[in-house]
């Protein structure tokens, strides 16, 4: 039997396809925190040396992480869902929500706001990790061809985070 | 069960439900007639009495901040408490005794747009002072707290109220005169002049002494014209102050290491498990940690005195730098006096010792970066007595004429520092001419709170010689003399 047509081949080409896709999504998720620690970081310290509240620069740093976080979801896991499925649009997902939790965690600790809000809002968006791979795996089903399928994913995904973007501010978002 | 057991019974009942619920009456009178200012602090007179022998828990809320005590109540008896306060509106004062049913009082507080004079005459006299509201009191209207003389901006009594002052009054307002409140003696006897003299502050400005209430009031319109060293700011407190940058570099440290481990973690081992794990357990590790390191409070120590004057006053700061989301709970420094929210919007809840008749302890939320600090304010007896000699060949001459000696410090004449070495009771020391400027927060916060007329000498203070005992921390004692 040839290398070609080894049945082990295929499936370890696609698991290592989708272990890099899993690392770069997770590395992206990685560089958001750290985009938004630093940012946080350096207007804590500002408002320390200036002796104001820092608690309204974390508080902002929570909203920031949330939306943003947010819209990279919708762009990002309805489009691996439709091309790779749900299982890879989730694991995409978690590594995109997943890096910033300590940032959270540390933004929440110098911010007024309440620890039922930020669970919430992180709650959110993991359900929102397992929901959009569903939506493009749905859009793929119907469409029924793959190119299209992702091509309306990325659509969707770039309308719920545009929306998502235009309601950051209504009070109905967590974290708002 | 017959009759006389049902009887029985019931009367029984009776006497077990009177023994479990005890009747208190509650009473609260606030200082100054009710009147106070916004932002200024006032103190409540509490008595409590209870028909039988009980512990009852009393909580006092006024604004942001709250004080609790548990009072031991006997028959018969009142218990009398001065629980220091915030200016409010409104102040709510509950008693409740286990198996009791609370009782509240609801105290209504006068708070005054225009400056309030203070007036306690023995006579009639209607005593008028423009742009002042006029508070006629009784020697019970005056508090027992210094922090609660705050809510007045000037005062004038005779000797009729000073005498019926009792010890904790005297003692509160002797430590206002020091704190250079401003106060008219009206026909008072020598005695209470000296003593109110060995402790009045800002050179002795502030306390004034008139044959008549009209001549009083001249008094005060003329001490109003020139300003008296008002209390030092919180701003200066914070130049002062270190700021809390041991936090800010933990979080900097811990969140510099996250980032390493999990891009290390995302690279080489991408799987579902480590996307979980890393932050998760990350997140736990941080706030654990945080919650480990508990940064110490800082405590900074301002004095001001007059050269040759009995006592100087101080403020201290005592800053307590949070980590974590939480609540805090720290001991009141029983060494230092009138403790009281440096921020009165913050909320605080203090712990008041009936016996003692003082705030033991505060507690407070906490979060990361916030620093959270009590006030204190007091005086503290000094002699140090500084004496100056003008020279042609040198700046001055300078002598240390008190019975003590001094350590090192600083000199501050015409805008520049000059160094000042340690000099024993009647040794003196020429200043040469060479000054240099500084930029150090002390000097210039010391420059910026003496007048123009005086020449100042600044000290670095150890916290514990304002009052006794050790106490960790830093300070500073300006000294002011008239300029050669």
């Amino acid at each position: 039997m040839s290398a070609a047509h080894s049945p082990g081949t295929p499936v370890r080409a696609a698991r290592s396809r989708g272990q890099r896709g899993a690392s770069a999504t997770a590395l992206t998720g990685l560089a958001l925190a750290v985009a938004i620690g630093v940012w946080w970081l350096g207007s804590a310290r500002l408002a320390l040396d200036h002796g104001t509240d820092a608690g309204r620069g974390a508080a902002d740093a929570l909203h920031a992480l949330w939306l943003v976080r947010g819209m990279a979801l919708s762009i990002l896991c309805v489009r691996v869902g439709a091309l790779y499925g749900w299982r890879r649009g989730a694991d995409a997902g978690l590594g995109l929500i997943s890096p910033s939790w300590p940032v959270v965690a540390l933004a929440w600790s110098a911010s007024a706001t309440s620890l039922t809000q930020v669970a919430l809002a992180e709650l959110l968006l993991l359900a929102g990790s397992a929901a959009l791979p569903l939506l493009g795996l749905f859009l793929r089903r119907s469409l029924r061809r793959v190119e299209l399928a992702v091509v309306a994913g990325s659509g969707v995904g770039a309308a719920l985070a545009a929306a998502l973007w235009a309601a950051s501010g209504s009070g109905y978002m967590p974290l708002h | 069960m017959s009759r006389w057991s049902w009887l029985l019974w019931l009367a029984l009942c009776g006497v077990t439900d009177a023994s479990a619920e005890p009747r208190i009456d509650l009473a609260a009178t606030p200082a100054w007639k009710g009147w106070t200012r916004s932002g200024r602090g006032t103190e409540l007179d509490i008595r409590l009495t209870s028909d039988i022998a009980t512990r009852a828990t009393l909580d006092v809320a006024a604004g942001a901040q709250s004080a609790r005590a548990d009072v031991d109540l006997e028959p018969g008896r009142t218990v009398r408490l001065q629980v220091p306060i915030e200016a409010a509106e409104d102040a709510a004062v509950s008693a409740v005794s286990p198996g009791g049913s609370p009782v509240r009082k609801d105290v209504r507080l006068a708070q005054s747009e225009s400056p309030l004079l203070g007036v306690g005459l023995g006579t009639d006299v209607p005593v008028r002072l423009d742009g002042f509201q006029t508070v006629t009191l009784a020697a019970d209207d005056l508090p027992r707290n210094a922090s609660a003389y705050a809510s007045v901006d000037a005062l004038i009594l005779d000797g009729p109220t000073l005498r019926a002052l009792d010890q904790r009054q005297l003692g509160a307002l002797l430590a206002h005169a020091a704190e250079c409140g401003r106060i008219v003696l009206v026909n008072t006897d020598l005695r209470a002049r000296q003593v109110l003299d060995g402790v009045r502050g800002c050179g002795g400005r502030a306390v004034m002494s008139a044959a008549s209430p009209a001549e009083g009031v001249e008094m005060l319109k003329s001490s109003l014209a020139m300003s008296l060293a008002p209390a030092i700011s919180l701003v200066s407190i914070r130049e002062l102050a270190q700021p809390d940058r041991v936090s800010w570099n933990r979080v900097l440290v811990l969140l510099a290491a996250y980032f390493a481990i999990a891009g290390l973690a995302l690279i080489f081992v991408p799987s579902r498990p480590v996307l979980l794990l890393v932050p998760a357990l990350a997140t736990v590790a941080i706030l654990a940690l945080l919650h480990a390191i508990e940064p110490p409070p800082q405590l900074v120590v301002w004095s001001e005195g007059e050269s040759g004057a009995q006592v100087a006053r101080y403020e201290a700061w005592q800053m307590f730098p949070g980590l974590v989301r939480g609540q805090m709970r720290v001991p009141v420094l029983p060494q230092y006096a009138a403790v009281r929210s440096c921020e009165p919007s913050v909320p605080m809840r203090f712990d008041f010792d009936a016996s003692r008749g003082r705030l033991t302890f505060a507690a407070f939320d906490t979060r990361l970066f916030r620093t959270t600090a009590l006030c204190y304010s007091g005086m503290f007896p000094l002699q140090r007595t500084i004496a100056f000699e003008a020279r042609t060949d040198a700046l001055l001459e300078l002598r240390n004429a008190g019975r003590s000696a001094w350590p090192s410090g600083a000199l501050l004449a015409h805008g520049l520092v000059y160094d000042l070495p340690a000099l024993g009771p009647g040794d003196s020391t020429i200043i040469r001419t060479e000054g240099r400027k500084s930029l150090e927060a002390p000097v210039r916060i010391a420059m910026a709170r003496t007048e123009s007329d005086r020449i100042a000498t600044l000290w670095e203070l150890d916290p514990g010689e304002v009052a006794e005992g050790a106490i960790d921390g830093k300070g500073w004692l300006l000294l002011t003399a008239p300029r050669p």
